[in-house]
């Protein structure tokens, strides 16, 4: 074939017809127009969408959610996208506990994986590689089945000084319950607390900045974490009292064989955080042991050089940088236990996932019941993005 | 190289015109299939029957350690099998333990038949594709609480820890029980094997699913004597045979070999003396129903024409009667004696208000 000279393309009509860059585009577009209305078409014409709607949703649930936690719906009177939502502040639940949890754990090992200390490393090396080189769904049943055989029967409960109570129908727990206090209602005081703790907060960040930047003038150490921390602590005290510090401490107690007041954390739940928390938890600690492993040498030798301590060089120069590496793929591990969660259906945990099949199983609308199910799960790793892209943006904030 | 990237062009081009055509002859084929299926002479073709069973419920259906399949539904799998393939051991056992998936077994054709305690209600009738053909089990929902639990009926049960299979009408009467007596619970809901797992190992304080499936998993229990079964049934749950809408054939064939295999039973036809009875049938009903000549005379066919007359008689030979097939899955892990399973014939000697329900239409 000739080449032409000086790289000035060929006249069109020396080109075959499909090397044409018009001819090419045409195509490909043309195929993918083709096989989305084929598919489309296909989905249009074999599903019967004449009752399409969400009209289900709304009816009468009867049937009652299990695993709920300061809701309380029978599901007789209520709707079924009632007994839905309940599903999902179950998901929630679960998948917050777990985030928190998976991170502090996770940061825990990772670091530990870098000790200097033989031991630490090895067991903090054993601990990534048992959580991470086996299934989720054997880890969450596995823990489930553990709590459930291996716990004793609530008949012969472990009880821990009357206040903490261990049997195979879940851990019971004091937990603080709102009264009236001074003026107004339980909810009453809980809105007011809550408003005043973010003004504290707002104050208490102002203080924080202001004594970083006295920090910066003077070269002083100006300990603007502590102050701000002493200050909404104080704040939080001071306010609590000033409401008439109106909350009692709820004591579980065991009638029958029932476990009545307190917080009752059940298996379900245990096994699902449990078993999200191992898992995520080995795969936080290889992101953050490979963010610090990927730091220059010269950064700890710089901070030895200039006297900082062990847990000073970790908290002040290498864990800051080494965050830049970390959040973006902490973030993924934080979507995928949004997206794990859904394992509740192996331990009976009634989570959204499950509701849905039970609503679907019940009304039919598979269709419009998964469309509901992917939204649900969309937004909240939406919202979990949003939260992490914000931490991302402060942490790169200064380039270097 | 440029021819290489042309091929590869026009591969793509070529899977996907093929695609689309794919894609539109199943188009031509679902608009074919509008009409009446007939699932009897699919069995044929196959040579082998399709039963959709459960495999986790002891007496019922369950699958044994050395993978195979025991139970009372059984019995009625391999009675279908020999009535139309006239072999009882052609059955495919698919696994449709699974309540929440069982119809779409059935309507995707994954199955002949759903033979998998399965009530009849009127909305399935309607709403799910699915036929009942003759009940085979009369039961209801029950509850099991450990004997020492101090529970007596549903009024002892406020606040109470229930495990319920999701997905089932189970659920739905649990719900309006306790409305209905205005009592608190805290449901457990799961797979059937894994909320009875549950109950066993004392996360829940009841167990509600129909009195058979309670008393099927508690006799198999080493434990059995630890818990108890109330006599408060708070529904009616009569298991019936699924078969696709629209294939009265199949439907006709499968509920007669149940009413064949009661009819045997009142009348005292058994799996061992069914032959010497077809040889020498001692009156003109026997004669019909094993569908051989009575003193010479014509087989009377009756109208079934997918199957030969003697399918009934094939059916009684592989399994049984009724009666039969009840002692030798269930026996005495559920009593039948003047429960609605019993015959009518039967109820003379019962005690006021009980009884059998369990009666043969005629087959003439």
């Amino acid at each position: 074939m000739a080449v032409a000279a000086g790289g000035a393309p060929p006249p069109s009509s020396e080109v075959p017809l499909l090397y044409r860059r018009g001819v090419r585009r045409l195509l490909t577009q043309g195929i993918y127009v083709a096989l989305t209305a084929v598919v489309i078409g296909y989905v249009y014409t074999s599903l019967d969408l004449r009752e399409f709607g969400f009209g289900f949703l709304s009816e009468p649930a009867a049937f009652k959610v299990g695993n709920q936690w300061l809701t309380d719906v029978d599901g007789v009177t209520n709707s079924r996208i009632t007994m839905y939502l309940v599903g999902v502040w179950s998901s929630l639940r679960a998948v917050l506990v777990a985030i928190a949890l998976s991170t502090v754990i996770g940061v825990l090992i990772g670091v530990a994986r870098l000790s200097s200390n033989w031991l630490v490393a090895q067991m903090a090396m054993l601990y990534v590689e048992i959580f991470r080189n086996t299934p989720l769904l054997v880890q969450v049943v596995l823990v489930y089945t553990i709590l459930l055989i291996g716990a004793p029967l609530i008949e012969n409960v472990v009880n821990v000084g009357d206040f903490f109570f261990i049997s195979n129908r879940g851990m019971a727990m004091p937990w603080p319950v709102p009264d009236s206090g001074f003026w107004g209602t339980p909810d009453w005081f809980v809105g007011v607390w809550v408003a005043a703790l973010l003004a504290i907060g707002f104050v208490a960040q102002r203080v924080r900045a202001d004594r970083q930047g006295r920090e910066r003038e003077t070269g002083q150490p100006h300990y603007p974490n502590r102050w701000a921390l002493g200050v909404f602590a104080v704040g939080a005290v001071i306010s609590f009292f000033a409401l008439g510090a109106p909350v009692s401490i709820d004591e579980p107690v065991i009638v029958g064989t029932h476990y009545i007041e307190g917080m009752v954390m059940e298996p379900e739940f245990t096994a699902l955080v449990a078993g999200l928390t191992l898992y995520t938890s080995a795969f936080i600690a290889e992101i953050v042991r490979g963010g610090i492993q990927a730091l220059p040498r010269g950064q700890t030798e710089a901070a030895n050089a200039v006297g900082l301590s062990g847990y000073q060089r970790l908290t002040l120069v290498i864990l800051p940088q080494a965050l830049r590496q970390i959040i973006p793929s902490v973030t993924n591990q934080y979507l995928n236990i949004n997206k794990n969660s859904s394992l509740a259906y192996a331990v009976l945990y009634d989570d959204l996932f499950r509701v849905a099949n039970i609503v679907q199983n019940k009304a039919g609308h598979a269709l419009e019941m998964f469309f509901v199910i992917i939204v649900t799960y969309m937004l909240i790793s939406f919202a979990i993005s949003v939260v992490m892209n914000f931490f991302n943006a402060r942490v790169t904030a200064q380039r270097i | 190289m440029k021819k290489l990237r042309f091929g590869l062009l026009a591969a793509a081009v070529v899977a996907i015109v093929a695609l689309v055509a794919v894609a539109c002859g199943d188009d031509d084929g679902d608009g074919g299939g509008e009409g009446r299926g007939n699932t009897v002479q699919t069995i044929k073709d196959r040579g082998e029957l399709k039963c959709g069973v459960k495999q986790t419920q002891p007496l019922f259906g369950f699958r044994e350690a050395d993978g195979t399949v025991v139970g009372f539904d059984i019995e009625f799998c391999k009675a279908l099998a020999a009535a139309v393939l006239k072999d009882h051991t052609k059955v495919e056992y698919i696994d449709a333990s699974d309540a929440s998936t069982r119809f779409e077994l059935l309507n995707e054709e994954e199955i002949d038949v759903l033979i998998r305690t399965t009530t009849i209600t009127a909305s399935r009738d309607r709403e799910l594709g699915v036929d009942f053909a003759q009940t085979t089990f009369y039961t209801g929902q029950g509850f099991a609480v450990r004997t020492d639990s101090g529970i007596d009926s549903t009024s002892d049960m406020g606040e109470a820890i229930i495990c319920v299979q999701t997905g089932t009408t189970t659920e739905q009467n649990v719900a309006d029980h306790f409305t209905d007596i205005g009592l608190e619970y805290d449901p457990q809901g799961g797979l059937s094997q894994d909320v009875a797992d549950a109950f066993f190992a004392g996360r829940c304080d009841v167990l509600t699913a129909d009195a058979s499936d309670l008393a099927s998993r508690i006799a198999v229990r080493d434990d059995a004597a630890d818990y108890k079964i109330l006599p408060q049934i708070i529904s009616k749950e009569p298991l019936a045979p699924g078969v696709r809408d629209y294939d009265s054939e199949w439907k006709d064939v499968v509920n007669w070999v149940v009413h064949g295999l009661i009819r045997a039973e009142e009348i005292g036809i058994t799996k061992a003396n069914v032959g010497q009875m077809a040889a020498n049938p001692p009156n003109t009903e026997v004669a019909r129903l094993l569908g051989v000549p009575f003193q010479g005379g014509e087989v009377a066919a009756l109208g079934f024409d997918s199957v030969d007359p003697q399918f009934i008689q094939r059916a009684i030979a592989a399994v049984g009667n009724y009666g039969e097939i009840y002692d030798r899955t269930i026996g005495d892990n559920i009593p039948r004696a003047c429960t609605l399973n019993d015959l009518v014939l039967n109820n003379s000697g019962c005690p006021d208000g009980q009884g059998g329900i369990q009666y043969a239409l005629p087959y003439r």
